[in-house]
């Protein structure tokens, strides 16, 4: 790599800002292109207000658990257990709200919310202990809690789905009615949206973020400049759990019970989502718009493959073949 | 990387301008996509013709693509929208069994403003508010295979499990002349077709006070080996000193239970020494009946099922009455009348025409 840069030609300053600035519009520019294919060649529902409408809602919940695993990519880690976390999520929640009385619906719903965010926290704090604890690579320690969380999961439900009572949870992704249509998106998108700001803030300007790519970049020099690494990997992987938790409560938003076999292989999906959108899974690189654009652009491509009638096989053909397109285009910008 | 070269200050005053750049893009795109998207005409009203075929498209969404018995939903929802001249999207969840999947597809079809919708919902609670969605906006649904818990629907096309558990208690105890010993193997907790099928079971059974229920609370899971392990457990009291067994008569609920059981006794050998009546067909069990290892197959019948459904939402589209439920029947194949054609249809149902596979 150093002797690479060492031997490229010298550009002028413009020439590389413009190669800069096309490198990060890449994945919108990808986005727009299969949005302006699907609008040209689906059918008219397509780009209907309600089709993105729906197409937002869809994004919310792999684009949540992204917003985590942005951060755990970034310092080179991965977490295989997030679709796993997703399922304990809606199990908490649905076991909490069967407990609760009518009468305090509203509170225990906010409750139940609280105790999902605080397992799947857990869950994310235990793999990042374990992780600098035990000394194994992220990838066995998070396949390892992928299995022992969907065992847990499914063991507080008893094997099977948990029917819970109605509640304003409901609601966070639910389709806009009429007299809310001022609203644009349901609220659990913009939730998602604030939270997007919010995290591109903290990678952009607090201790976390910064200490969180040096560590991606270069764990040996971080290390050697004074970066706590294990600490910022036990934050890291505990946020990603946590974001993990938020993607469950819009999970069980949309399925109205607890399931413990749902999001089977979500991680891929984020994990996907992340790459797509410029993350890179050696560290360092990636960001939080980046991952949303990534999550936006496969929901779109499901979109427009359902819309059209297309087969399941062909969607998964189309979809694997975007995704080393995607990554391929961005090794090439990086030579 | 970069984070070495500029000065902490720097980098700071161009990460702000590169954060600035990137979000404002990503608003202007944004809202672009919104205001594009936000113009009224596109918004047809339901049941419109489709604009490239000129007719009206059907939405049909089963549980799963690859299982036979979807297959034969799939042909006999082709069969119906022939005869009717609708045109059918065929679309199953992109992951089998995933609930979440499945509202998926249900909500982009509701976007595409088919004119109905045929579903097999893959949950009684978490497939309501899509549904409930698609009627508010005037797409009439019917629900076949497995029941919803809600009344908006326009009806709801399936098997009478509780009956085809009847039917296959009454087929095993005559055969047993009524008396002799005898077990039910449970599919899984909470699924309700299957239970329904072993309620139906057990009340055919107390109409025969010679039959001795020996044990009926054992549950085989969710897949063919966990139901092999189980039936090996369940059945390991009843041997004999001598090797046989203590049994006269078996009874499973589904295809993975049956498959498992003869599974299990084909390694103990005590295949065709048993009475033995299950529910579902495949090629397996099939050659099992044939063999006279099996003695009954309760079946259902997916094609009707597929078949019925596009049928009544038509009915419905077109103001005709509907009843809310539609039984689509079961019959018992047994050894000597499986090559009835009939019975044939639903052991070997014909759904490779209808597809145009091979």
């Amino acid at each position: 790599m150093v002797n690479d840069a060492a031997e490229r030609p010298i550009r002028s300053g413009s020439g590389l800002r413009w190669r800069e600035g096309l490198s990060r519009l890449a994945p919108f520019l990808g986005l727009i292109a299969i949005f302006v294919l699907f609008a040209a060649i689906g059918p008219e529902s397509f780009r209907s207000a309600r089709n993105l409408e729906t197409i937002a809602r869809q994004t919310a919940i792999v684009g949540m658990a992204a917003l985590g695993m942005t951060l755990v990519i970034l310092t080179g880690g991965i977490d295989l257990a997030v679709g796993s976390v997703v399922a304990l999520g809606t199990v908490v929640i649905a076991i909490v709200l069967r407990r609760a009385d009518a009468a305090n619906l509203h509170w225990m719903a906010a409750a139940a919310a609280g105790a999902a965010l605080a397992a799947c926290a857990g869950c994310g704090w235990l793999s990042g202990w374990l992780i600098t604890r035990l000394r194994v690579v992220p990838f066995i320690v998070t396949l390892g809690m992928m299995l022992v969380v969907r065992g847990a999961a499914k063991g507080l439900s008893h094997e099977q789905k948990i029917d819970a009572p109605e509640t304003w949870l409901n609601d966070l992704l639910a389709s806009l009615a009429a007299d809310q249509r001022w609203m644009l998106v349901p609220p659990g998108v913009w939730l998602l949206l604030v939270l997007a700001v919010g995290m591109t803030l903290v990678l952009s300007y607090s201790r976390l973020g910064r200490h969180a790519l040096a560590v991606g970049s270069n764990e040996q020099t971080a290390r050697l400049c004074g970066v706590p690494v294990n600490r910022v990997k036990m934050w890291v992987y505990a946020m990603g759990g946590f974001f993990g938790g938020l993607a469950g409560v819009l999970q069980f938003s949309r399925l109205t019970v607890g399931d413990p076999t749902v999001a089977v292989g979500l991680e891929l999906d984020v994990i996907a989502a992340v790459v797509i959108g410029g993350g890179s899974l050696a560290g360092g690189e990636g960001s939080i718009k980046g991952s949303l654009v990534g999550a936006l652009i496969m929901s779109v491509i499901r979109s427009g493959c359902s819309q059209m009638g297309l087969s399941n096989w062909v969607q998964e053909i189309i979809t694997g073949m975007i995704i080393i397109t995607a990554v391929a285009l961005d090794r090439f910008r990086h030579r | 990387m970069a984070m070495q070269a500029a000065s902490p200050d720097q980098e700071l005053r161009m990460n702000a301008a590169k954060l600035w750049h990137g979000w404002a893009v990503g608003c202007v795109i944004g809202m672009a996509l919104g205001i594009g998207g936000c113009r009224p005409a596109p918004e047809s009203a339901p049941g419109q013709p489709d604009r490239s075929s000129g007719r009206r498209v059907i939405g049909v969404i089963p549980k799963g693509a690859t299982h036979v018995f979807w297959k034969s939903i799939h042909a006999g929802a082709l069969k119906a929208a022939q005869e009717e001249g609708v045109e059918i999207l065929w679309k199953a969840g992109l992951k089998e069994d995933d609930r979440e999947s499945q509202i998926k597809v249900v909500e982009d079809l509701v976007n595409r403003n088919v004119s109905g919708l045929v579903l097999a919902p893959l949950d009684d609670a978490a497939l309501r508010p899509p549904v409930l969605q698609a009627v508010g906006q005037g797409i009439p649904v019917v629900i076949i295979d497995s029941d919803l818990k809600t009344d908006k629907y326009v009806s709801f096309v399936a098997t009478d499990n509780y009956e085809g558990g009847r039917k296959g208690g009454h087929h095993l105890a005559r055969l047993l002349n009524g008396k002799g010993r005898a077990v039910m193997l449970r599919y899984a907790e909470g699924s309700a077709s299957t239970m329904s099928r072993e309620q139906g079971f057990l009340d055919a059974m107390t109409n025969y006070p010679g039959i001795a229920l020996v044990s009926t609370n054992r549950y085989g899971g969710a897949t063919t080996e966990d139901a092999y392990k189980a039936s090996e457990n369940m059945l390991a009291p009843f041997r004999k000193p001598d090797g046989g067994l203590d049994l006269d008569g078996i009874f499973c609920v589904n295809e993975s239970t049956t498959f498992g059981m003869l599974r299990a006794l084909q390694d103990a050998g005590w295949a065709g020494k048993v009475l033995f009546v299950g529910f579902d067909s495949s090629d397996m069990l099939n050659r099992a009946l044939r063999n006279r290892e099996m003695h009954g197959l309760v079946l259902q019948d997916p094609m009707a099922m597929g078949y019925q459904g596009v049928k009544k939402l038509m009915a419905h589209l077109r103001g005709e009455p509907v009843e809310k439920r539609v039984d689509t029947g079961s019959q018992v194949a047994t050894p000597d009348n499986m090559n009835e054609p009939e019975i044939r249809r639903l052991l070997e149902p014909d759904y490779r025409t209808w597809l145009k596979e091979e």
